[in-house]
C-alpha cells in the first residue's frame, strides 16, 4: 500500500516507524493488530489526501478573545483557496497533475495550549503539507515550536514578535513584518515630517510601551532609527506598562512630567481606549500621538469619538493602498463574505496562502522539506502588502514596509506614509 | 513632582478606590453569608457592563440610570442562580472545592454566552461626560470617575444602612458571625442566603455598569477586576464591609503612588505582593487589626 502511494506513502510508513511498529518484536500479536487498526487508518487517510488533494492545515481562533481577527484571517485564506481551486488547483510536477487544495481547519479558541496541540494534530494525524495560522503573537509563539519538530512548514499570518523568528527554527515563516520595523517606520515617518518642516528638529519623545515582546520590539525600532539619525529626536521618557491595566493615571502623570513633545505608546485595543480616555482627561497636549498599530479601529472611534482625530498608526496593510491587486482583492472579499475587509487581517492571510501555493508549485512535489526550501525563495510579485512584493527573509519573516495612517474628522482615515502610497497629507503638528 | 501633581494623583487614587470598593462588595456579601468565593463575579461584571451598554445604545437610557436599573435586574438574576445552582452546594463554614468549581464553570458559561450574543468586539460607552474634566483650581476631577465614585459611595452607604437598620441586614450580619447560632435564634438561613446572594450579584451587575462607563469591554471583561477584588477582600478581612472600603483605598493608593518609584509594569506585582503580605501578616485583614486593638477597661 505504501509503495503504491509514492512519497506520501513513504512518509506514512515513516510515521508508523515512529510509532515503533516495525520494532515492536516484544509486542504480542493481538496488540499489534489493535495498534494497526488504530494507526493505519490515519496513515491511509493522509496518503489519500496527499495524492488526490493538497491538505493544508489552518489553525486560527474563531471563538474566544481573538475570534474576530481569527475569523477575518480564515476568510482571507479561504478566499485564496477558493481562487486557487477555481483555476484548477496547484500543479504538482512529480504527480504530473493539478491538485485542489483542501483546508483542514481547527479553531483553537484563543487558547495557547490548544493552539499548539491542534497544529501538532494537523501535522501528524492529518498529514498536511503545511499549516497556516497563529494569530496573535501569544498563540503564534505557542505554535512555533511544532514546525521543526514535525518538519512541516508553518506560516503565521498574525504573529510578528521577533522572538518567534530568532530561535533558529527552519520551518517557520510569517507574513507580518516585524514589530521593530513598526517602531522604526513610526520614527521614520516623524523624521519625514521634520524634513518637510512640519515638525521641529530635536523634539522630545515620551514612550509608553506594553510589557510584551511586541512593546519591547516597538521601542527597539524607534531607538534604532533615532540612533541612526542623530539630532532628530531624543527620548525623554520610556516606560513599560502591564497589559489590561485598570488605571494609567500614575503613568500618564510621569508622561506629563517628562514634558515631551510627542507621545508614542504601543498598546492593545482595550488599553489604547482606557489610556487615551485618561490622557484626554489630564488635558495633556502633544504635537503627535500614536498607539503603535492601533488608531483607526472602528471600535476605538466609537469609544473615543473625536478624541481619536489626528492619532496616527503604523499598520501592515490598508485597503486604501493604491494597487490594482488590492482593489481586486477588496472586491473579491466583499463578494465572498458580504462585507469589506476590516483592517489588515484578511490580507496577510490571503497572501500567506498564495505564497504557499506558489512554493508548492515551484517545489513540484508535496515533499514538505522541498516546499520549505521553495518558501525560502518564493517571490509573490503581485502581493497585496506595501511594496507589492512578498518574500521571506532569512529568519522566515517578511520585511514589507508599514503604512502610516492618520485619523481625521468624520471618521476619515488617510494613508500618509510612505508618500508613494499616500492618499492624503499628514496633519502635523496635531491641532489643539 | 509638584504638590499639585501629587494632589491630582491622590484624587486619582481616591476615585479608583471608589471603583474598587463597589466591585468588591458583592463578593464580600456572598462570602460572608455563604462562605462561597464567587468566581463567577467577573462574569456578572461583564453582564452588567453589557446590560448598561444595551440600555444606552438601544433605548437611549443614560448609563447612570442603567446602573440603578441593573440593581433590581441582577438581584433577581442572582436569586435565580441561587435557586437553580448555588443552593445545591453542600453548606460549609469554609469555601469548598465544589463551590469553586461550580462558580468557575458558571463564569465560563457566562463568558461564552457573551461571545455568542455580542461577539468579541470591544464595546465602550461614550457620553458627553466621558472625557469631561471638572477643574477646581489646579486640580482636575474627571467627571465620569467622580460620578462613579459618588454612586459607589451611595451604594456602600445604602448597604451599610440595610445591614444595620433592617431585619434582613441584622440576619446577614448574624449569619456572617455564626450561621448555627443564627439558625437557633430563628433566622431562615436558606432565604437569607438566597437574598444575600441576590444582593451580591446585584452589586456585581451594577459595578459592571459603572466600570463600563470607564473602560472598554468584551466578554473577556472582568478578569483583572476579579483578581483585584480578591486582594481587596483579603486585605479587608473577608467579611467586613468597612474592611472592603479600607482595602480598596490601600490598593488604589499603593498602585497609584508606587508608580512614582517603580515602573508601571510592576503594578500587578505590587497588588499581588500586597495579597501575600496580607495573608501572611494580617490573616484577618485590616478589620482583624482593628478588632485586635487594646481595649480600655
Amino acid at each position: 500500500m505504501f509503495r503504491r502511494n509514492g512519497v506520501a506513502g513513504e512518509r506514512a510508513l515513516a510515521n508508523c516507524a515512529k510509532c515503533n511498529l516495525r520494532k515492536s518484536n516484544s509486542l504480542s500479536r493481538p496488540w499489534i493488530l489493535l495498534l494497526l487498526t488504530l494507526v493505519l487508518p490515519g496513515c491511509g487517510k493522509g496518503n489519500k489526501a496527499g495524492t488526490n488533494e493538497i491538505a493544508v492545515g489552518v489553525v486560527l481562533p474563531i471563538t474566544g478573545r481573538e475570534a474576530k481577527p481569527g475569523q477575518f484571517q480564515r476568510e482571507g485564506i479561504e478566499l485564496a483557496i477558493q481562487q486557487i481551486n477555481q483555476n484548477g488547483g496547484i500543479l504538482v510536477r512529480d504527480l504530473d497533475k493539478k491538485l485542489p487544495v483542501k483546508e483542514v481547519f481547527y479553531d483553537d479558541g484563543s487558547d495557547q495550549a490548544k493552539s499548539a496541540g491542534l497544529v501538532e494534530r494537523a501535522m501528524t494525524s492529518d498529514n498536511v503539507v503545511a499549516v497556516l495560522g497563529g494569530y496573535s503573537t501569544a498563540l503564534g509563539e505557542a505554535e512555533s515550536v511544532m514546525p521543526d519538530r514535525y518538519q512541516t512548514p508553518w506560516i503565521t499570518t498574525g504573529a510578528a514578535a521577533s522572538t518567534i523568528f530568532s530561535r533558529g527554527y527552519q520551518y517557520i515563516f510569517g507574513t507580518l513584518s516585524p514589530t521593530d520595523l513598526l517602531g522604526y517606520t513610526t520614527a521614520e515617518f516623524l523624521g519625514s515630517l521634520v524634513d518637510h518642516g512640519q515638525l521641529q528638529k530635536g523634539l522630545k519623545l515620551a514612550l509608553a510601551l506594553e510589557n510584551t515582546d511586541h512593546g519591547v520590539d516597538y521601542g527597539k525600532g524607534i531607538g534604532k532609527w533615532i540612533e541612526e539619525h542623530p539630532g532628530y529626536f531624543a527620548v525623554a521618557f520610556s516606560e513599560k506598562f502591564d497589559l489590561g491595566s485598570t488605571d494609567f493615571s500614575g503613568l500618564l502623570q510621569k508622561v506629563k512630567n517628562a514634558r515631551a513633545d510627542i507621545f508614542l505608546a504601543d498598546a492593545h485595543l482595550q488599553d489604547y481606549i482606557t489610556m487615551h480616555r485618561q490622557y484626554m482627561q489630564t488635558g495633556m497636549y502633544h504635537e503627535m500621538i500614536s498607539y503603535g498599530a492601533r488608531g483607526p479601529e472602528s471600535d476605538a472611534r466609537k469609544a473615543l469619538g473625536d478624541a481619536t482625530n489626528y492619532i496616527f498608526a503604523g499598520i501592515w496593510w490598508s485597503v486604501k493602498l493604491p494597487y490594482p491587486q488590492v482593489k481586486k482583492f477588496a472586491a473579491d472579499y466583499q463578494a465572498s463574505v458580504g462585507r469589506p475587509p476590516d483592517s489588515w487581517y484578511p490580507a496577510t492571510a490571503y497572501d500567506a496562502m498564495r505564497a504557499l501555493g506558489t512554493a508548492i508549485e515551484q517545489a513540484g512535489s508535496l515533499n514538505k522539506t522541498a516546499i520549505r526550501d521553495h518558501l525560502r525563495t518564493v517571490e509573490l510579485k503581485d502581493s497585496l502588502l506595501p511594496g507589492q512584493v512578498l518574500r521571506f527573509g532569512q529568519n522566515g519573516q517578511i520585511h514589507t514596509p508599514f503604512v502610516i495612517v492618520q485619523n481625521e474628522p468624520q471618521d476619515k482615515v488617510d494613508i500618509v506614509y510612505p508618500l508613494d502610497a499616500a492618499t492624503g497629507e499628514a496633519i502635523a503638528p496635531k491641532p489643539r | 513632582m509638584s504638590a499639585t501633581d501629587l494632589l491630582n494623583l491622590l484624587i486619582a487614587a481616591l476615585l479608583l478606590a471608589g471603583v474598587y470598593a463597589v466591585m468588591s462588595v458583592g463578593m464580600t456579601i456572598i462570602y460572608g453569608v455563604m462562605k462561597i468565593v464567587n468566581l463567577a463575579h467577573a462574569g456578572f461584571l461583564m453582564l452588567g457592563a453589557y446590560f448598561v451598554y444595551e440600555l444606552y445604545t438601544r433605548l437611549g437610557i443614560d448609563p447612570l440610570l442603567g446602573v440603578f436599573l441593573a440593581f433590581p435586574v441582577f438581584f433577581f438574576i442572582g436569586m435565580a442562580v441561587h435557586r437553580i445552582l448555588v443552593r445545591r452546594i453542600p453548606t460549609s463554614d469554609q469555601p469548598t472545592l465544589t463551590s469553586l468549581l461550580l462558580l468557575f464553570g458558571l463564569w465560563l458559561v457566562l463568558q461564552n454566552l457573551g461571545y455568542l450574543v455580542w461577539g468579541n468586539s470591544d464595546r465602550a460607552i461614550l457620553t458627553p461626560r466621558t472625557l469631561e474634566v471638572l477643574e477646581v483650581g489646579p486640580m482636575g476631577f474627571p467627571t465620569v470617575r467622580l460620578v462613579v465614585f459618588a454612586v459607589a459611595l451611595g451604594a456602600l452607604a445604602g448597604l451599610e444602612f440595610v445591614l444595620h437598620k433592617t431585619w434582613f441586614g441584622r440576619a446577614v450580619r448574624a449569619l456572617m458571625q455564626n450561621s448555627d447560632a443564627g439558625r437557633i435564634v430563628g433566622i431562615n438561613v436558606d432565604r437569607t442566603a438566597r437574598v444575600a446572594f441576590g444582593v451580591g450579584i446585584a452589586f456585581s451587575g451594577a459595578a459592571g455598569g459603572l466600570l463600563a462607563m470607564l473602560y472598554s469591554f468584551s466578554p473577556d471583561f472582568g478578569g483583572p477586576f476579579l483578581l483585584r477584588a480578591f486582594v481587596i477582600i483579603v486585605l479587608g478581612g473577608l467579611e467586613s464591609f468597612a474592611g472592603v472600603a479600607v482595602g480598596s483605598l490601600i490598593l488604589a493608593l499603593v498602585e497609584t503612588f508606587s508608580i512614582l518609584a517603580l515602573p508601571a509594569s510592576y503594578q500587578p506585582a505590587i497588588a499581588f505582593s500586597l495579597l501575600v503580605v496580607a495573608l501572611v501578616a494580617l490573616p484577618g485583614g485590616v478589620a482583624g487589626l482593628w478588632n485586635r486593638r487594646p481595649r480600655l477597661a
